[in-house]
């Protein structure tokens, strides 16, 4: 086990608890850590350096920011790949290991690859790997094995994802100083506030730096405010249209509707340009501020530190209370060495030293001198760059403000404000102000108080501009000097690059790919700007920034999607057919029985004797009122106007491309009541459709109810149907009392009902619809009342084939989305007389011009041979077999004893009973034969009778 | 997410609505269009950046269709209103 | 790579677009017509606009018999690609798996492939146990609301480095003579008595008797310009990358009925994309529902990845014309040509696109491969039924 031997003795304010400790595994070895440690920082706690090695180089990678921005920490845990460890808390247990590193993080031959960086600059894999081109794929696989960082395991299994939705006036982005402030003055308008931080606990930077003291007082301003929300741990990683914020607090994914946005979400610290620049031991202020005073451990030894502002100053303090020797400060700021320290003016660092850690800084004064110190921690301090992603995806656009050193808002989108560092405050004072200022607009954007008074910003302007910060141009010196780290690209690879006439930094970042690993740029967009338009010879106001996108922060899939749900709909049969052994499949949303065991008896029993089915996911619609005879005539093909009561008929319905997109069944029940029905599949967008025809203009004197849902439906077929439906109502089915293609309404099995006498299986048939509440009951009186005769349920592959032997076709099946209805056989259902109707324009123009393909039956020649749906028909020309159509309905009928089916075929063959074609069947040509009409019964009369 | 004003229901995310296109009027003498006429009204679009009006249909919510003013780069809507109901042509 | 030379206030040939299809055929005008008095005018950076977006998705496995003539020509062309252009376009071919989940999209997974293999094209359905064997992540449980029945495997399709296609073609045409010219937006179009006579830019005016529109997302307004309506709706298609994983997805697996299609680049993010936004949009911004239905949908069929991060997110925009195949040729207006309603397709058809436009620019006749993308075809009812085979179900 591990001696944590760089923890110091406890911290005022600090997050761990050292009263306990646990035991987790890193690579191997076991360490121990307190709660509220990271991963990293109980790491760094026991002296570990090395976190990780880098994605093309395998270079050794130490702590470097300490705020989950750069890719230096990333670990495996278990099964979970890409973990920032300087975030994520430590637990018993845990099993951590390095990634993209082999065999070990300490001693990963892949690092071998920087004896051939010379041949791997930027962009290498396009100029190389060309010739042979049968080795390209040997070439790419190595590529790929080197490729990728952490490890998706098979496994894995993730739970416990949630949603929720949040609504709030004023949304505001970040709980430190400015944060807090801004929700304080928003809330004190009368305005709903949530507040979001990043991290467990509020108060942004003033946790571990500057103007400590002032934490407890705006937390206790805070605490107990009824108007506003807090959320901790909780990251806002993406603004979308109208103030639509995605949030991620450990696996909830929060989705607010925010009427106004304050982004109080600081700045990011950046590294410097110097060779040796990613060497373990160099680290930013912040994240050796953290480890001292967050978790009492002790960053290094010997330390230098670059103080490019007050919190460079603060380091050095801070490194010194700790015990920690530090060599030097590098004055960026024009301050003294009044405390103690050896201050260096004028020098910048110019290398960095060491092979698997910092041993040596190398500093330059600009004219040739040099010094050479000692020291195994490098600190930079004092370059920093607005976390403003948030603000530019809210189309929020900011300018390059030279003398203040970095990006400055120019204008916001109205209900999107910005505040404190991010809007370039620094300091407790000005935070306080602009983040005041902020709430106060956000407010009186939204009607509440008056905004800030006119004092506020005067005040602002008195603490006067930010200080101006030169940005640090890359030091001359032997090694490489990395600009994106995730990716190491170098600046010379940014310099080659821009050279070859990758000028513009889009084309950049996708020729060089920095910014696009996992930091998402936070650490290396703004230099790899400053370096392309250096290279350009452009100022920083000429280069146009690559645009930010969400999420702000890597969010994961889990988080994304949340709880599994998939919504599913039932019949009031299910239980019943599940019960009966059927076979259930799904059929859009619905869950529909495919058979109950032998489909082939099921097409038996409805042809010899009776069979039930539930049809109960047809779409239902009831029209009322004296306009819908007028109506339907538009909608559909056919004529309805004219339909006497207690009639039904068969209804497609086109659009004005005269392409059949449904089909159904229409019954007259009153003068003005009309009952038709639509495909399943159909059914919501046929609905859609119809009322927008009533809104634009047809629906005068309609009215229309979607009642798909309120009934259930059955369909009764077979010569025994009419037997057992007697035996459970009043009415008259006699032939002549309830013929075919009539319908009625009367009680059947004690319930009120619609009967309609159709023949899509082609035996005589009644469908039966009721209110959904009694659909069980009915279904089981009609089982009941059949089963002396044998009754059958069938279910939809039985249902396929009755209708195909009588050559019904399903729309969707038979039909796609260039099918009009004449070709598809439905001349005796198209009435091209009507004054006007969907498709009529179109269909006369086929009409005239004559259809180039037609929809037929067709029957094989070897009767036992059953072609699958979607084969090709071919004609030889030329030597090439020529697609000339295809199958689209194929099956055995067990009542004829053969193969039957439908086909798309060119109109002249197609129209000839008896021709002969070929299906193209896995190299083989299968004699088919063409088969006008229905296959069974074709007189029709089993449906009359 | 955008705010779509639904005239019956008001203010609601967009994903209760189905987008139903560019306000796209059927010619009314559709038998006298010549079949360039006519195709070009099946399927010739304006298709531009700017301000159109469009259908959008209410689907979670009241079930009616209405009319909105939505400018098709910004996303900004500038109006929503239910359609007036002419007089069927016949 | 590319010079930067003056803008010019005549040329033979103008091309307004700089992706991979405009540069595709300023390429071959020069390469097989020997046309180099050519401009390739950009508004933004090349390859800025989908093809610098797209999910690099190369196939032919598509529906009907014109369609999978004319992708498989730009495979054959993709698999040139490198050694013609000298420049390693990565082109991966892993093998394209389009999984179906109902018996409907088994039929149609049948239909495409008896298609596929009528044209020489190697595609066939295969069941759960190849599946497995190819895709071990996959879950083809039942456990899943929409459980993977069969799939139509395409093993020539794959992906592909789809900037590297726009930098080869720009460095190739450049070095012929053609000039590129980006930051230049046309603002209109010239035309005088049925004829084009060249562009308006925010650079100037620009004279041309033959003018190319090779705007896909854009082509009504470029096609605008001239007087032109095309039967076009332009709608955001988003997508998104993950961080960098060790490599585990060896094929491209699209699922038409989840509306998602994954690949696993060699830097080892997964890309995926899934079906074009509900409603017409000129923008890119991208959206959270975007992100959070194709979370769902790739752990329906991963449920390995829940823990995988997403790492940026963007959108750009496909123009849909109604029997999704492009529009491509001659316009009423001489001189000018069109090769838009690219929709969800485009990329993939970069190098035949560019190919067979450049002989159109450079003879006059239209080529037979793309006759049936004629944009004439509308008005003679000659629709092509492509419907069915883009990647995602519309």
């Amino acid at each position: 086990m591990t001696d944590s031997t760089e923890r110091l003795a406890p911290q005022a304010g600090e997050a761990i608890d050292r009263s306990r400790s646990f035991e987790f595994t890193f690579e191997g070895r076991t360490y121990t850590a307190h709660p509220g440690d990271t991963i990293a920082s109980a790491l760094a706690a026991a002296g570990v350096r090395v976190f990780s090695r880098s994605f093309k180089y395998h270079r050794p990678r130490g702590l470097l920011c300490g705020a989950g921005h750069c890719p230096n920490c990333l670990v495996q845990i278990g099964d979970e790949p890409n973990v920032r460890s300087c975030q994520r808390p430590a637990e018993e247990g845990m099993a951590v290991k390095a990634q993209n590193a082999w065999p070990s993080l300490d001693f990963d031959l892949l690092s071998l690859t920087k004896y051939f960086s010379a041949l791997m600059p930027v962009g290498f894999y396009y100029k190389t790997f060309i010739r042979p081109r049968f080795l390209w794929p040997l070439y790419e696989k190595v590529l790929r094995r080197a490729a990728g960082l952490g490890k998706v395991d098979p496994h894995s299994h993730g739970e416990g994802f949630s949603k929720e939705f949040l609504h709030a006036e004023v949304v505001v982005v970040g709980g430190g100083p400015t944060g807090i402030s801004a929700a304080l003055a928003a809330a004190g308008q009368g305005a709903r506030v949530l507040l979001c931080e990043e991290q467990a606990a509020l108060g942004g930077h003033l946790r571990f730096w500057g103007a400590q003291e002032a934490l407890p007082g705006l937390l206790a301003e805070l605490a107990g405010q009824p108007r506003i929300q807090v959320l901790t741990g909780t990251m806002v990683t993406g603004w979308y249209a109208d103030h639509w914020l995605s949030a991620v607090q450990g696996k909830r994914l929060y989705k607010i509707r925010a009427r106004s946005v304050v982004a109080a979400t600081g700045a990011y610290e950046q590294p410097l340009l110097f060779a040796g620049n990613d060497l373990p031991g160099v680290m930013l202020g912040g994240a050796v501020l953290r480890l001292l005073r967050l978790y009492g451990v002790k960053p290094g030894h010997r330390a230098v530190v670059v103080a490019g502002d007050a919190q460079g100053w603060e380091v050095a303090q801070a490194l010194r209370s700790a015990g920690v020797e530090v060599g030097a400060v590098l004055s960026g700021d024009g301050r003294d060495g009044a405390e103690g320290f050896e201050v260096l003016r004028g020098y910048a660092v110019a290398q960095a030293e060491g092979g698997r850690r910092l041993r040596r800084v190398v500093l330059a004064d600009g004219q040739g001198g040099r010094r050479r110190l000692d020291c195994d921690l490098l600190v930079l301090g004092g370059n920093w760059a607005p976390a403003a992603d948030l603000a530019y995806m809210a189309g929020c656009r900011a300018e390059y403000d030279a003398d203040r050193g970095e990006y400055r808002f120019a204008q916001m989108r109205p209900g999107f404000f910005a505040a404190g560092r991010v809007n370039g405050v620094p300091g407790i004072e000005g935070q306080r102000l602009d983040g005041q200022r902020a709430g106060l607009e956000a407010a009186g954007y939204l009607g509440l108080g008056s905004g800030p008074v006119a004092g506020l910003a005067e005040e602002l302007r008195q603490l006067g501009p930010t200080p101006a910060r030169a940005w640090v141009p890359p030091a001359s010196g032997e090694g490489k000097n990395f600009v994106c780290l995730c990716e190491d690209v170098t600046d010379t690879d940014v310099q080659t690059a821009v050279a070859e006439g990758y000028e513009s930094p889009e084309l950049l970042k996708r020729y060089s790919t920095i910014s696009m690993g996992p930091c998402q740029g936070k650490m290396c967009g703004i230099n790899a700007l400053h370096l392309c338009a250096r290279a350009r010879g452009l100022s920083m106001r000429q280069a146009v920034r690559t645009t930010a996108r969400p999420p702000t922060v890597p969010v994961s899939l889990g988080n994304l999607a949340g709880q599994h749900l998939e919504p599913v709909q039932h019949t009031p049969i299910h239980q019943w057919h599940l019960d009966h052994g059927a076979r259930m499949m799904g059929a859009g949303l619905w869950m529909r029985p495919e058979h109950y065991g032998d489909a082939a008896a099921e097409v038996r029993a409805v042809r010899q004797g009776v069979g039930l089915i539930d049809v109960s996911t047809l779409g239902k619609m009831q029209f009322t009122g004296p306009g819908v005879g007028a109506l339907l005539e538009k909608l559909y093909v056919n004529p309805w106007r004219r339909l006497g009561v207690g009639r039904a008929r068969y209804g497609v319905m086109c659009n004005d491309e005269g392409v059949v997109i449904d089909d159904g069944v229409g019954a007259r029940l009153g003068e003005e009541e009309w009952y038709l029905t639509t495909t399943s599949s159909g059914a919501a967008g046929v609905f859609e459709l119809v009322q927008w025809w009533m809104q634009a203009g047809w629906g005068e004197g309609a009215h229309l109810a979607d009642l798909t849902e309120a009934f259930a439906a059955f369909n009764l077929a077979g010569p025994q149907s009419r037997t057992v439906l007697q035996r459970l109502t009043p009415l008259d089915l006699g032939n002549g009392a309830l013929p075919y293609m009539h319908a009625r309404q009367g009680e059947v099995a004690g319930v009120p009902c619609r009967l309609m006498r159709l023949g899509f299986t082609g035996e005589l048939s009644y469908e039966i619809h009721c209110p959904s509440g009694y659909g069980l009951h009915l279904w089981e009186a009609l089982m009941e009342a059949g089963k002396a005769l044998g009754i059958t349920p069938f279910g939809v592959e039985a249902q396929r084939v009755l209708r195909l032997e009588k050559a019904h076709i399903i729309v969707g099946q038979d039909t796609d989305a260039l099918a009009d209805a004449l070709s598809v056989g439905l001349e005796g259902v198209v009435k091209l007389d009507k004054p006007d109707f969907l498709g009529k324009r179109s269909l006369m123009r086929v009409a005239g011009a004559g259809s180039q393909q037609r929809l037929t039956g067709f029957r094989m020649v070897r009767p036992g041979l059953v072609p699958e749906e979607g084969l090709q028909i071919v004609e030889r020309r030329g030597g090439k077999l020529e697609i000339i159509g295809w199958i689209t309905s194929s099956r055995f009928s067990p009542t004829l004893g053969e193969a039957i089916g439908l086909c798309w075929l060119p109109s002249g063959l197609a129209g000839r009973s008896g021709s002969e074609f070929s299906i193209f069947r896995e190299g083989e040509l299968l004699e088919a034969r063409v088969h006008l009409g229905a296959f069974y019964d074709p007189a029709g009369e089993k449906v009359r009778g | 997410m955008l705010i779509l004003d639904c005239p019956n229901c008001g203010k609601r995310n967009a994903s209760e609505f189905r987008y139903g296109g560019e306000v796209h009027p059927r010619p009314p003498a559709a038998q006298q269009l010549s079949e360039a006429e006519w195709a070009h009204y099946l399927y010739m679009r304006p298709n531009q950046q700017g301000v159109q009006s469009e259908w959008w249909y209410h689907r979670a919510g009241c079930g009616l269709w209405f009319l909105a003013e939505r400018h098709t780069y910004t996303g900004q809507v500038t109006r929503t209103w239910l359609p007036e109901n002419p007089k069927s042509d016949d | 790579m590319w010079r930067k030379v003056p803008l010019r206030d005549e040329y033979e040939v103008v091309i307004i677009g700089g992706g991979a299809h405009g540069l595709a055929c300023a390429y071959y005008l020069a390469k097989d017509h020997g046309i180099t008095d050519v401009a390739v005018l950009d508004k933004s950076y090349i390859g800025s606009g989908g093809s610098g977006r797209n999910t690099a998705i190369v196939r032919s496995n598509y529906l009907t018999p014109e369609g999978v003539r004319f992708y498989d020509e730009s495979v054959k062309l993709y698999e040139q690609m490198a050694c013609e252009l000298d420049f390693n376009v990565m082109f991966s071919q892993r093998g394209h798996l389009t999984l179906a989940h109902s018996d409907a999209s088994v039929r149609t997974m049948r239909r495409r492939a008896e298609v596929n293999k009528l044209q020489g094209v190697n595609s066939r359905l295969i069941w759960p146990d190849e599946i497995a064997r190819l895709c071990p992540h996959l879950d083809l449980s039942d456990h899943p609301r929409h459980p993977i029945q069969a799939a139509l495997y395409h093993p020539p399709g794959g992906i592909i480095r789809h900037d590297a296609v726009v930098w080869g073609y720009a460095r190739e045409a450049d070095r012929r003579g053609v000039e590129i010219h980006q930051e230049t937006e046309v603002t209109g179009l010239r035309v005088d008595d049925g004829r084009i006579q060249g562009a308006e830019t925010s650079r100037g005016l620009v004279k041309a008797g033959k003018v190319l529109n090779a705007t896909a997302g854009w082509g009504s307004t470029i096609a605008g310009m001239a007087g032109i309506e095309l039967p076009m709706t332009t709608f955001p298609l988003q997508a998104c990358v993950t961080e960098p994983l060790k490599p585990f997805l060896n094929t491209v697996v699209v699922s038409g009925s989840l509306h998602v299609y994954v690949s696993q680049s060699d830097r080892g993010e997964l890309v995926t994309g899934a079906s074009v936004d509900p409603f017409a949009s000129y923008s890119l911004a991208g959206s959270l529902s975007f992100l959070e239905e194709i979370s769902g949908h790739l752990l329906e069929l991963f449920p390995c990845l829940s823990q995988v991060r997403i790492l940026r997110q963007w959108a750009g925009l496909c123009e849909m014309p109604p029997d999704f195949s492009p529009i491509m040729g001659i316009t009423p207006v001489e001189g000018f040509f069109i090769d838009t309603g690219w929709g969800t397709y485009g990329f993939k058809a970069s190098p035949i696109c560019g190919k067979t436009l450049a002989a159109l620019i450079a003879t006059g006749r239209t080529p037979d491969l793309i006759a049936p993308f004629r944009l004439s075809r509308f008005a003679e009812n000659q629709l092509v039924g492509e419907k069915g085979a883009a990647s995602v179900g519309h």
